[in-house]
């Protein structure tokens, strides 16, 4: 029982606190308060992402890499396997897929000593001047490491995180050769570090990982569009992911970041990297990616 | 599994009687809670939705006086309805639906008394009908498992 000093002042000081807002004309100005302290600026988060694009690292070896196939994992999907292409050639470093990520994403900002030290949450990163994110390797080291199965694999090739399954352990983070993932080493929320910008992906806690989901939300849901379509007993089409953009490569003005399906021929990604030679970062070429890079012809 | 991830339902203002309007003149569920075929959610009906048949004295019964007056005092949106369901985890009615699963199947009969899984509802009751545990009779497909089909 009893109370130490500093938990005595803390709660002398919550009482005059309360004091002062109850003293307030209406109770609306308490909530007012609150959403001040913990929901921050937009002009935060461009700012972190300006910040993080003068930090960004310089160099990025790549290596020559196949286009993707059919994942080679149990359960997959020989109809989808979902990835990206970036394009080199097109890309000129202004970062607005960082920002798109970050608002899309609900990625929380950091506190001043973290950024400082290049410690960002953003699911991409500049590197070599061009979007770095997970690659959503098909052969993924990091799922293997994970001792509760909260890093998995979907059939259709996306390298998913269920936030809720995550005890922290970062054997993950760990094991990715190219450090695409982030730990909540703070409780953003709480420090009024974090904004709920989109509805459709939850804020994550202290003492979990996340990375590139790959716009995880953005395909379920069409995907769950497409099924509620489908009359019951009809050999319809199956579901493709068609006509699905991630919110980076929807944000970039010059069309570098190509989203879709390598299983599937009508896909722009399928189309656009045709011609174009693969690469992906040397650490990861082994681990048959999903993202890779594009630069040149064939 | 935590708790329960089925709605609670509070009274409202107005007695309703989902086997006078259900089983004994057939009215679709969604033709009050809406989107419960098309869209992730079911909505809960407005007091205009209710008027929208209620408006001209349908039928003999003396309870229809009552009705009438409780109506005319009642708020806009009469019934409030809270989603528990936790916000990492994403159910779509509409799916559910175009795979041929009827509203009772979950929801029960009679309003709510013999639902899926009871009160014990929880992952594991998802998951049972997923396999193709539950439901045998019915022939519904066995539905997708893996974790990031329903969790964000
Ligand atoms: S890039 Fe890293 S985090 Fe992404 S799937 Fe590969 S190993 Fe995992
Ligand atoms: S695919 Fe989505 S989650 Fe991944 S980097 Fe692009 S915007 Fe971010």
């Amino acid at each position: 029982m009893g109370m130490d000093r500093r938990e005595f002042i803390k709660s002398c000081s919550l009482v005059a606190v309360m004091g002062l807002l109850f003293g307030c004309r209406k109770s609306a100005v308490l909530g007012d308060i609150a959403s001040q302290l913990s929901v921050p600026e937009l002009k935060r988060f461009e700012d972190e992402v300006k910040l993080a694009m003068s930090q960004a690292k310089k160099s990025l070896d790549l290596v020559k890499v196949p286009t993707p196939g059919a994942l080679k994992i149990p359960g997959a999907s020989t109809l989808n396997r979902f990835g990206m292409a970036i394009d080199l050639d097109a890309c000129d470093g202004c970062g607005k897929c960082i920002l798109a990520c970050n608002l899309e994403n609900n990625v929380p900002l950091v506190p001043e000593e973290d950024a400082a030290r290049g410690r960002f949450m953003h699911w991409v990163d500049m590197r070599g001047g061009a979007p770095f994110m997970c690659a959503h390797c098909g052969n993924a080291p990091c799922e293997r490491v994970c001792p509760t199965g909260a890093a998995n694999h979907t059939p259709d090739g996306l390298s998913a995180m269920m936030y809720k399954r995550c005890t922290g352990s970062r054997f993950c983070g760990a094991n990715c050769p190219v450090q695409a993932r982030k730990f909540n080493f703070n409780d953003a929320q709480k420090l009024g570090l974090a904004r709920q910008f989109n509805r459709e992906v939850p804020l994550r806690d202290k003492g979990v990982m996340e990375k590139c989901s790959l716009c995880l939300h953005r395909l379920q849901n069409d995907r769950l569009e497409f099924k509620t379509s489908l009359t019951v007993g009809t050999a319809a089409e199956e579901w493709r992911g068609r006509g699905v953009k991630t919110a980076c490569a929807e944000a970039c003005p010059k069309n570098a970041i190509v989203f879709g399906n390598w299983l599937d021929d009508k896909s722009p990604l399928v189309q656009l990297t045709k011609n174009r030679v693969l690469y992906a970062p040397c650490e990861l070429a082994a681990l048959d990616p999903s993202v890779v890079f594009m630069r040149g012809r064939r | 599994m935590g708790e329960s991830c089925v709605p609670e339902h509070t009274p409202g203002p107005i007695p309703f009687d989902h086997a006078l309007h259900g089983d004994s003149i057939g009215l679709d569920c969604a033709a009050c809670h809406t989107g419960a075929r098309a869209s992730a959610n079911a909505y809960m009906p407005s007091k205009a939705d209710c008027m929208d048949c209620h408006r001209l004295p349908l039928t003999e019964n003396p309870g229809i006086e009552t009705l009438d007056s409780v109506l005319a005092k009642a708020d806009d949106r009469p019934w409030s309805h809270k989603r528990i369901l936790p916000e990492h985890v994403v159910f779509h009615h509409g799916v559910h639906a175009a795979a041929g699963v009827a509203c009772s199947d979950c929801h029960g009969s009679n309003h709510m008394q013999n639902r899926y899984g009871g009160e014990k509802f929880d992952m594991q009751s998802c998951l049972k009908c997923h396999r193709g545990e539950t439901f045998k009779e019915k022939g519904f497909k066995p539905a997708a498992t893996y974790c990031a089909a329903c969790h964000r």
